[in-house]
């Protein structure tokens, strides 16, 4: 009997998990049971597979960090934010699409909101002035900048170097310097003004203009400075030199400039904040 | 997780909240690494966001979502695999301290006898008994995830519990 037995344990050793699981067919659990009494190997098994079988019920569960869950917060929140752009997208493509480029106005109509901008404008020519005046960055070797040729008259000189003397052009910035500097001479006289309007009126880049427009302002009381600023505001284009002309005509009360705020009030190509601003000077000039 | 699939995020969060425990116990049973496991459940809820799309709704998301944690295991394992071929250098050098913190670790973990046990056993014969015995799976649901019938999966779970039985009561 004995290896039929021992044929009979390997038999049933596959089946003494679903055994002690109660999940056995009732045929098999009764061969099982039938066996068992018989066999202490067997029933050896049958105890250890009870006592696993409770010792892994009885297994606590791990239980992860908080971390995780902050973790899977904050990439939720990242891919949210990610999705937001996602969702965008695709609206204009569904929409019909509009054949002519739609002209997003940098200055809305809004009058507190102009006066906003009008600050910022004011507050970016200031702090330009203030920058030249407080940069000394021309250094003594650089004599197209910052020397002061005795020989020449003052306003000879910064002609000459405005238009960039000889082959080489004067950069912007170079030219900001210069018109900056000019005030600083105390012997501004007809001709640096008359430099300096020139300037306002014909330099190419709107920085240097503005420029101009600020050193003038500082000769205000030179001769010929408010009316060169008032013929000034109908050759400006750009709206910065324009609104800061604007500023200045009506502070300095310059009541000829009324005409040329009118005009500029109506001209079609400026831009409404720039007539707005026209109209807001007339009426305080008149 | 079909409100998820539609790109309403914050569905996911009571989804988290239910799974991610037990995905948590699910790979630290494979791993046997805490720190490990809480990276790569990160790393399961990060694919069902980025593959959200690909949920069908018919589908149980438990099913899925444990699919994607099997995967996620699977690819760290092929990339510890890569590594280890990488760095073997490393291992030599540090291969005598590994033997120190090891045995440490069998001392200070002794009072844990069966989660030695369990790994022990191969990485297929752990995860269906942490998949039958910890996760609450019925061996229907083993098959479907393992691609084998209920049978074959009842089967497979009876040979992992003997051997870890053998394991177990070996001292």
């Amino acid at each position: 009997m004995k290896p039929t037995e021992f044929s009979a344990c390997h038999e049933l050793e596959a089946l003494l998990p679903a055994y002690v699981e109660r999940s056995l067919p009732a045929a098999e659990a009764e061969r099982v049971a039938a066996h068992l009494p018989n066999c202490p190997n067997c029933q050896l098994q049958v105890t250890q597979l009870r006592a696993l079988s409770d010792d892994l019920d009885a297994a606590l569960p791990e239980i992860p960090r908080t971390a995780l869950r902050a973790n899977f917060m904050a990439m939720l929140e990242q891919q949210k934010q990610l999705l937001k752009p996602e969702a965008d997208v695709p609206a204009p493509i569904q929409a019909p699409v509009q054949p002519e480029a739609k002209v997003v106005s940098m200055w809305p109509t809004a009058v507190a909101s102009n006066w906003l901008r009008v600050a910022a404008s004011i507050v970016l020519i200031a702090s330009g002035v203030f920058l030249g005046r407080n940069l000394h960055w021309g250094n003594a070797g650089n004599g197209n900048v910052a020397a002061t040729n005795p020989e020449k008259p003052a306003h000879v000189e910064l002609a000459q170097a405005l238009n960039g003397s000889k082959s080489r052009t004067v950069s912007a910035s170079d030219r900001i310097q210069l018109v900056t500097n000019s005030t600083k001479a105390p012997q501004a006289d007809d001709n640096t003004v008359q430099v300096l309007l020139n300037t306002l009126n014909f330099d190419p880049n709107p920085n240097v203009r503005l420029a101009a427009c600020e050193a003038l302002y500082r000769l205000r009381d030179a001769p010929g400075v408010r009316e060169g600023l008032a013929n000034s505001l109908p050759i400006q284009t750009d709206p910065n030199v324009q609104i800061a002309l604007i500023d200045m005509v009506v502070s300095l009360r310059v009541h000829r400039a009324v005409p040329q705020l009118q005009r500029l009030a109506k001209k079609a190509d400026a831009l409404p904040v720039v007539r707005a601003q026209a109209e807001a000077g007339i009426g305080k000039l008149i | 997780m079909a409100a998820v699939r539609a790109d309403d995020l914050d569905q996911l969060v009571p989804l988290f909240e239910r799974y991610h425990g037990p995905l948590f116990n699910y790979l630290t049973r494979l791993t046997n690494d805490r720190e490990l496991s809480e990276d790569l459940t990160q790393t399961v809820f990060e694919r069902i966001l980025k593959y959200r799309s690909s949920y069908q709704p018919t589908q149980p998301f438990k099913a899925w979502v444990y699919q994607m944690a099997r995967n996620v295991h699977a690819d760290h394992w092929q990339r510890q695999q890569k590594m280890r071929t990488a760095d073997v250098d490393e291992v030599e050098r540090t291969g005598g301290l590994r033997g120190a913190a090891f045995s440490h670790m069998q001392v200070s973990g002794s009072h844990d006898d069966l989660h030695e046990a369990l790994n022990l056993l191969t990485v297929p014969q752990r995860e269906i008994l942490v998949l039958n015995r910890f996760q609450g799976f019925g061996y229907e649901e083993i098959g479907k995830l393992l691609g084998c019938t209920a049978e074959a999966a009842r089967v497979k779970a009876h040979r992992a519990l003997q051997a870890l039985r053998k394991i177990y009561f070996a001292n």
